[in-house]
């Protein structure tokens, strides 16, 4: 079986920074991948790379049957098309303030993929309950907690059914105490076979979910294997990263 | 959901072009030639309005409209202060002046004039106590009120004297009165009605402005000698039937359209009613000014503006520097240049290469350029107060640029730009009353033309500022629930 996610030698810089130094990997349908690193390793700029919110300078992103090759400046065709395949949580979640919880939702897939209200509000409420949000369809996002925001924010990039869902650090903006609710929601998703790339610093639920773990360091892939490199590292630096995470943790 | 639409409003945008149809001259072989007059309506007794009827009047609206039909002519009158006349005249906007236009040897080098119907002489006004001028000899190194294109500014400075420049007569002579300025050269028939009219004591006729007899004519353009010489046909035959001469008695007790004749006026009060009953008379005219003229004027300039706004803001942030220049020397010539300057040019200038704007479509294209220019800033200002991360997020849920515009970045972008574009729109209410001086008709336009008529300035003029503030106030009170309703969702 093909991969469903084909990155191959990605380039970027941001002036003098060499944000990434060719980044390969791949990951089938249904899998979870973590990209684990310090600041600054270009982990963020991976997933950004993968929605052409980044334009890499080099390399091929491929999901499903769409793929870049950035050796060429890409048109704005292959980029829509790109970004379809995907949906995208952020670290700040992002909501749109002036819109209601179901707003957020339906914006999407009414305005863009340009499907019935009453089809993507029904698709919407079911999706709400997955996250354990039902009957807050009206409350604006100030009326949520942290929590329940991210939460929305997940439910916003599923409600356009991409094939895989990009999450960038989706607890660290949190306060502790609301971590939990968005990894269970993040659990969940892992079990019913979303393909998954998530940007995280939680070791310990990176371990629950990983299939695949990818270590990041100055634009590398500096380490990679499955959920074991987590416990069982081989390379020095993936090794001093960890045991700061887990003291810190 | 209240979000700002740039299409709609881009719609509303060119379904008003078709107000702005350019005026062909009204040229026609069989139908009565359309003959527009230009006159100030605020120059008694020689062009007002009625106090009883409101309707235009006086001595050269009568002479004017007996020429008018004796030459067969449909007249149409145009009011706009003496200033703006020979600009409208030379951006065929009217096609003659009916207005005591004194003949001079400089205006005679540019127009065409028919023959005199009034003859008169200057006289010199000055305050009550003033016995330091008797003669124009005395006018020097003193000051002067006096419009700035009537040939009595021209007398007033060839006696020495410094000239400060007034919109009409009634303002001038308050001037004098308050101490402001010496003294007013003027037309001594214009004066004993001022005299008459407003009983005023404070000021006096102090002396003859030379000798020389002035001759006042309608005044051509150059490249219309049919009309003078269809007018001086007129004239000749209204003089020989008498017709002149029974116009003239009927309001200086004389007459003046023979040489020699204004020596023996004999002015009246044209209006004799109690101030209160003058405040009263006026209220509803200076309504249906503010209806009709000031609100249809800022609401249209308003929207168009917010259009222009949001352009040249978009063009501001735009990647494309062509379009960051232009919109940057859009708004830094509007911002650096007075609003009765551009007024001006789109009005009286832009004919010339071509652009003729009617006076209600071209006070709207001004307004709009001022506001848009100011407003621009704001709502570029407001734009970038939105995350970025809205953008993104905008994106990633596959919006192109407008939708994300559109949908998400401008709605809430137009929370933060309400407060300051309220103001902008305060400001713009009360610039609306500029427009009369291209000759669209609005408030303080009525509140002038009564206060000329009936010399009641203070509570005329202070009626005009009331009708202004109540607006602008009741903008301000919508202005609280509009913000609420665009913020309800922030905590």
């Amino acid at each position: 079986m093909t991969d469903l996610i084909e990155v191959h030698g990605l380039e970027k810089s941001f002036g003098p920074h060499h944000v990434l130094r060719g980044v390969d990997f791949a990951a089938p349908a249904g899998s979870v991948t973590v990209l684990l690193g310090p600041s600054g390793s270009g982990k963020t700029t991976i997933l950004r790379s993968m929605n052409v919110l980044a334009t890499p300078d080099a390399g091929v992103v491929r999901i499903g049957d769409s793929s870049i090759d950035f050796s060429r400046p890409p048109d704005r065709r292959a980029i829509k098309s790109l970004r379809a395949r995907s949906g995208m949580v952020f670290q700040a979640h992002n909501l749109f303030p002036h819109k209601t919880v179901l707003g957020n939702l339906i914006e999407g897939p009414v305005q863009v993929q340009k499907r019935s209200p009453d089809e993507a509000a029904a698709d919407a409420r079911a999706l709400l309950e997955q996250v354990g949000l039902s009957g807050r369809e009206d409350a604006y996002p100030s009326q949520l907690s942290g929590g329940q925001q991210q939460r929305v924010g997940i439910a916003r990039a599923l409600a356009l059914k991409p094939e895989v869902l990009l999450l960038d650090e989706p607890t660290s903006a949190l306060d502790p105490e609301l971590v939990g609710e968005v990894l269970a929601v993040i659990r969940d998703l892992a079990a019913e076979n979303w393909t998954l790339v998530i940007v995280t610093h939680e070791v310990h639920f990176a371990q629950d979910v990983a299939d695949q773990v990818l270590f990041l360091d100055e634009g590398v892939v500096a380490e990679r294997g499955g959920a074991e490199v987590l416990t069982d590292p081989q390379e020095e630096r993936t090794r001093r990263f960890l045991a700061r995470m887990l003291d810190a943790g | 959901m209240p979000s700002i639409r740039p299409l709609v409003l881009l719609a509303v945008l060119f379904g008003l072009s078709g107000v702005f149809a350019v005026t062909a001259p009204a040229y026609a072989d069989d139908d009565p030639r359309v003959v527009r007059v230009g006159t100030e309506g605020v120059y008694p007794p020689f062009s007002y309005r009625d106090p009883d009827t409101n309707q235009l009047t006086g001595f050269d609206i009568e002479v004017m409209k007996a020429v008018g039909e004796e030459a067969g002519w449909d007249l149409r009158f145009v009011e706009a202060p003496f200033d703006s006349l020979f600009p409208a005249l030379d951006s065929n906007r009217i096609d003659v002046i009916a207005n005591q236009v004194t003949i001079t040897g400089e205006r005679k080098a540019r127009y065409l004039f028919s023959t005199p119907y009034t003859y008169s002489h200057g006289v010199i006004v000055t305050a009550k106590d003033n016995d330091d001028i008797t003669s124009l000899a005395d006018l020097k190194g003193k000051t002067t009120a006096q419009t700035a294109s009537s040939n009595w500014a021209q007398v007033a400075k060839d006696a020495g004297a410094k000239v400060q420049y007034v919109q009409d007569f009634g303002p001038g002579v308050q001037l004098v009165e308050q101490g402001r300025v010496d003294a007013i050269v003027n037309d001594n028939i214009a004066v004993l009605d001022y005299l008459a009219t407003s009983g005023n004591d404070k000021v006096k006729i102090a002396g003859d402005a030379g000798h020389d007899v002035l001759e006042q004519a309608l005044a051509f353009r150059k490249s219309d000698p049919q009309l003078q010489q269809e007018a001086d046909d007129a004239i000749a035959a209204l003089t020989k039937d008498g017709t002149l001469a029974k116009i003239s008695e009927k309001y200086f007790g004389a007459d003046v359209t023979v040489q020699g004749g204004s020596k023996d006026v004999d002015v009246k009060a044209s209006d004799s009613r109690t101030r209160w009953q003058v405040v009263k008379d006026t209220a509803w005219p200076m309504f249906v000014g503010l209806v009709k003229g000031n609100i249809p004027l800022t609401i249209f300039s308003f929207l168009i503006g917010m259009v222009l706004a949001v352009a040249a803001a978009l063009a501001r942030l735009s990647s494309l520097r062509v379009l960051d220049w232009i919109a940057r020397a859009y708004i830094s010539v509007i911002r650096g240049t007075p609003l009765l300057v551009q007024l001006f040019i789109v009005f009286f200038g832009l004919p010339a290469i071509g652009l003729d704007f009617d006076p209600y479509p071209a006070a709207i294209v001004a307004l709009s350029l001022n506001v848009g220019g100011y407003a621009a800033e704001v709502v570029r200002g407001s734009i970038l107060s939105v995350p970025s991360g809205q953008y993104e997020a905008a994106t990633v849920i596959g919006m192109d640029y407008w939708q994300s515009m559109r949908r998400i970045i401008l709605p809430q972008a137009a929370r933060i730009a309400v407060p300051p574009l309220g103001n902008t729109l305060l400001s713009l209410i009360k610039d609306s009353a500029l427009a009369s001086l291209v000759l669209v008709p609005e408030l303080f336009r009525e509140a002038q033309v009564t206060a000329a008529a009936t010399t009641e300035y203070l509570p005329l003029y202070t009626m005009a500022a009331l009708y202004f503030w109540v607006v602008c106030y009741l903008v301000s009170l919508a202005q609280g629930p509009l913000e609420r309703r665009l913020s309800r969702y922030a905590t």
